[in-house]
């Protein structure tokens, strides 16, 4: 499944890193597939040089991912206000409250950790915080 | 543009700790009570560079911070080049006697962030009457880590920068964004393996747990802070501190994380402003 209200707001991440020359330099060296888990639909975003070059939709058992992020979509939601509330303001925060897990190569996630956090926040503004 | 020259002054002061000679930088500005300012793991005297430059706290109280050893200006000891740093309980405590002696410091006020408050802690514990109040900031009894510490310390990648990302999680999104990285900036300089360091006393030390009911306010007021977007030292750790220290004060700050100095000094100020008072200094 696809959730009809995330769909563009992942082509949004997408055009902006596109359009932000510090991401692209923070995440020249990482070229991964993460997946993400949302309300347990799967959504596989392959990176390419720091560039979201691909955003393929659904659980697949034959895409290898890197590391996986897993939330709720209410969780997403409340991450993505402009000052979210304590705990959902960082992707750890999600964690520590119980409202996501992130697994598999963590020491991958740890080493572009603000070029993750800084993309992922980037529906808070719409443009870079 | 007009120059503006700050208030504060650094000096450098040479104390002997555990046997080791240490070249301490501190900073200080201002006159009265002596308020000695202890820096969270990972980063230094700069955490504290609104207070010192604010007026209203410097025209009765002297403000003082040190970089630990191994921090900021402060080099670490002869021979590091071979050592493994792992901050104590013991050379912390130490080191923060050491340069209040040093400074000649008579009833000072401690007030210290994360480990830095642990200690001050500590302190209050173990050494009754050596300070005359404590400002203990995003300060708990123990918390263990929620991440893996050797993360900070690898050759394969910069300790700094993961650092730096990780502890952006305890900034408030309501931080100016100037202060926010301005904060990070100091844990992107950190040395080589002193964050990990610092973090092995934070993480793994949970000795302050035996000693809290040693702690006596009625020598020395204790006063705890904690902001709200802290994932660190929750509000929840800091509340069970307080609870754990009869006659301490507590206040959850809204809007502040785990570096409020310096994430958002408006927003810090009228709650150290508060401390101060509570502890006997002179507040504002």
């Amino acid at each position: 499944m696809v959730d009809a209200a995330l769909k563009p707001v992942l082509d949004m991440i997408a055009v902006m890193i596109d359009a932000t020359p510090h991401l692209l330099r923070l995440g020249a060296l990482f070229s991964e597939t993460v997946l993400l888990e949302v309300d347990g639909d799967a959504y596989y975003l392959v990176f390419h040089r720091g560039r979201l070059e691909t955003i393929a939709y659904g659980q697949n058992r034959k895409t290898p991912w890197r590391f996986a992020i897993r939330t709720d979509s209410e969780a997403l939601h409340k991450f993505w206000q402009p000052l979210p509330s304590p705990g959902f303001h960082d992707i750890f925060g999600l964690v520590k409250l119980g409202r996501a897990t992130i697994d598999g190569d963590i020491l991958m996630l740890v080493k572009n950790l603000r070029y993750i956090k800084e993309i992922l926040a980037i529906p808070r503004t719409g443009s870079l915080a | 543009m007009t120059h503006q020259i700050e208030a504060i002054c650094g000096r450098y002061v040479t104390v002997e700790i555990a046997g080791r000679t240490q070249r301490i930088y501190f900073e200080e500005a201002g006159q009265g009570r002596p308020v000695l300012c202890l820096h969270t793991a990972g980063a230094d005297t700069r955490q504290w560079r609104h207070i010192l430059n604010d007026g209203e706290f410097t025209e009765n109280n002297r403000i003082i911070a040190f970089d630990m050893p191994w921090h900021g200006k402060s080099l670490p000891p002869e021979g590091f080049e071979t050592e493994e740093y792992l901050l104590t309980t013991e050379a912390y405590i130490a080191t923060v006697l050491a340069i209040a002696d040093a400074l000649g410091l008579e009833n000072p006020i401690l007030a210290g962030c994360s480990m830095g408050g642990r200690i001050a802690l500590q302190i209050a514990a173990l050494h009754p009457g050596r300070f005359s109040g404590f400002i203990a900031i995003e300060a708990s009894d123990f918390q263990p880590a929620w991440y893996d510490i050797d993360w900070f310390h690898r050759p394969d990648a910069h300790g700094g920068e993961m650092g730096a990302a990780l502890v952006s999680a305890n900034i408030a999104p309501h931080a100016p964004q100037a202060e926010r990285w301005n904060t990070l900036w100091m844990f992107m300089q950190s040395g080589p393996g002193v964050f990990r360091g610092d973090l092995s006393f934070y993480t793994r030390d949970d000795s302050l747990v035996a000693n809290i009911s040693r702690i006596d306010t009625a020598i020395a007021p204790v006063h705890i802070l904690c902001g709200e977007y802290d994932l660190t030292c929750t509000p929840e750790d800091a509340t069970r501190t307080h609870q754990a220290i009869a006659g301490s004060t507590l206040e959850i700050m809204t809007e502040l994380g785990h570096f409020p100095m310096s994430e958002n000094p408006a927003r810090f100020r009228p709650y150290f402003a508060r401390a101060l008072a509570l502890v006997g200094a002179s507040g504002t």
